[in-house]
């Protein structure tokens, strides 16, 4: 096959095959992305981020009570009711409270009454989350919203 | 020998035997050199080898225990999972089971999870003496990456092992350990979240860790180790002695003329791809190289019987994710890394294990220098190896203080 003859004829086999291969390498690419998906997970049967834990007559005031599955502390102070999550923002260890502030058994975080980073190697003070009242009077906490240490929840 | 009293018989016996093993129990070199060749499992290894790495003080045998452990592993494996139930909290109660009434559960678990010990530390033991020997040089640099990725699947498969016997040692060592995946720049959460299958360890969680662990992993080791074996075959040996051509078959390039094993073996007349080795300094892989194999593996799965019947391995009361037990510990070959991300968890966990193993992974194409291959310490890598051995020196020291120095809120205390 002559020069010329290729250029006429092979060219256009070439472009053809060269487009072809572009398309199945496409093709593959969306593939592997698609199976990535298939990865991420589209139904959690986890709690949900926005529950209510109960009546707020049951927590008396000036108390902190730990609710241990939720990972929060509730406290009723004397201007109100806030959450204070019980996550470290370390490495998601349970802080405990301590004489002033709280502790993480971890890697030795200390943090002081509002959650603020005192010590050690947290590198995000404790997240607040907001809570509301229900229709019916119970206190409801909503993990998907963080406020900051000034929020008091009157009830 | 006189005539057998039934030849026919004999020879029916004998050719069946044959259409099994091909050649019989060798008895002359040439056997001894075709059933090297013609087995498919023992074609790994060559037909003969130097006396060179047959000394144990030179290989120290790592390579080939841990290769042993992960058979162990993959044996005690796979009897467990006849018993364990990857769901919480069965999952708990499976492995109490296989610890309290299962006959011989006990010592099946224990084994799996001395081995595994074993296994990381053999696996980063072979991974210095590669270094401190300069084996990694050309043209095995790229085996010595295929070792690196091997060390860190050793490391997943570990960890992944972790979380399954579901206890409160399990589910602590994970939470700390994926999250600080977390801390990984842009992706992290992403990472997290698709590791845990969700935003918490939970059934989700256990049942990923369980297919990574069972299948993903130990076939992906199972395919490196095979590569890796091939690739030193491919290679060559290091450590000939000096002067010699480490080289047996050079990649891509094939000897002019293709020898047979027959004519290499008896006419004692070296095809291209032999000429760099000395016939004298060689012998038979059968018996002298199997056999050793054969007594370090005996002497493995003695040891590992041995610990198993002694020590306990830990179970703790069942993963609480409401309370945090005080210290909450990474597994042993991660507390290094904990002690650092103690001081900051993206130094401790993102940038120092990127940095080594991206150093690790560059090493052999940046540390080109062909002098100094094949020998312990060899002066002409003194640099190399005071920077290697400084970092070794550092993990340990780290590791130590992280498992035995640290006590409750990660404060300071003494083991005794």
């Amino acid at each position: 096959m002559s020069d010329r003859e290729r250029d006429s004829t092979g060219g256009g086999r070439r472009e053809f095959f060269l487009t072809g291969c572009a398309a199945v390498g496409l093709a593959s690419a969306g593939f592997v992305v698609s199976t990535f998906r298939y990865l991420v997970p589209t139904v959690l049967y986890e709690p949900p981020a926005r529950f209510t834990i109960g009546s707020p007559s049951s927590f008396p005031p000036g108390s902190v009570t730990f609710l241990e599955d939720r990972r929060l502390f509730l406290f009723n102070g004397q201007d109100g009711f806030f959450t204070v999550s019980s996550v470290c923002t370390h490495l998601g260890c349970n802080v405990k409270r301590a004489a002033s502030g709280f502790e993480c058994p971890c890697h030795g975080s200390r943090f002081d009454e509002n959650g603020r980073v005192v010590h050690g190697p947290a590198p995000a003070p404790l997240a607040w989350y907001a809570l509301s009242l229900s229709p019916r009077g119970e206190l409801i906490v909503d993990l998907e919203r963080t406020v900051g240490p000034d929020f008091r929840l009157k009830a | 020998m006189a005539s057998p009293r039934f030849p026919r018989t004999r020879a029916w016996l004998d050719e069946t035997a044959r259409s099994v093993w091909r050649i019989g129990w060798p008895r002359t070199d040439k056997d001894r050199a075709a059933v090297m060749i013609s087995s498919f499992f023992l074609h790994l290894p060559p037909a003969r080898v130097s006396r060179h790495v047959l000394r144990p003080s030179y290989t120290l045998g790592l390579g080939l225990i841990s290769a042993i452990l992960f058979g162990v592993l993959t044996v005690t494996g796979l009897a467990l999972m006849l018993y364990y139930v990857p769901h919480p909290p069965e999952a708990y109660r499976s492995v109490m089971d296989l610890q309290s009434v299962v006959t011989f559960g006990v010592i099946l678990r224990n084994m799996h999870r001395w081995s595994a010990h074993a296994m990381v530390f053999v696996v980063f033991l072979h991974l210095c003496r590669v270094f401190w020997t300069g084996s990694y040089k050309r043209p095995r640099e790229f085996n010595w990456v295929v070792g690196v990725v091997l060390l860190l699947l050793t490391l997943a498969l570990s960890f992944t092992g972790y979380l399954l016997p579901w206890d409160q040692l399990a589910f602590w060592a994970i939470t700390v350990g994926t999250n600080i995946a977390a801390y990984a720049p842009v992706v992290g959460d992403q990472v997290k979240f698709l590791l845990l299958g969700g935003h918490v360890i939970g059934p989700m969680t256990l049942l990923r860790f369980y297919v990574l662990h069972c299948v993903f992993l130990p076939l992906a080791v199972a395919v490196l180790i095979s590569v890796h074996v091939w690739r030193v075959r491919k290679d060559g040996l290091s450590g000939a002695p000096e002067g010699s051509k480490p080289v047996e078959e050079t990649a891509g390039v094939f000897p002019p003329s293709t020898k047979t094993w027959g004519l290499m073996a008896l006419t004692r007349r070296p095809t291209v791809s032999v000429e760099a080795r000395d016939p004298e300094d060689e012998v038979f892989a059968w018996p002298h190289l199997l056999y050793r194999e054969l007594l370090v593996a005996l002497g493995v799965v003695i040891a590992l019987h041995v610990v198993s019947l002694l020590f306990m391995a830990p179970l703790e009361e069942m993963a609480d994710p409401t309370r945090t037990p005080n210290p909450a510990k990474a597994p042993w070959y991660f507390l290094g890394l904990q002690e650092l991300v103690h001081y900051s968890a993206f130094v401790g966990g993102v940038l120092v294990p990127t940095l080594i193993v991206v150093a690790l992974l560059a090493l052999p194409y940046v540390d080109r220098h062909p002098r100094g291959v094949g020998r312990w310490f060899a002066p002409e890598r003194r640099v190399a190896n005071a920077i290697f051995t400084a970092v070794v020196a550092v993990a340990t020291v780290l590791t130590i203080i992280g498992t035995l120095f640290r006590g409750p809120n990660w404060a300071w205390t003494w083991p005794w």
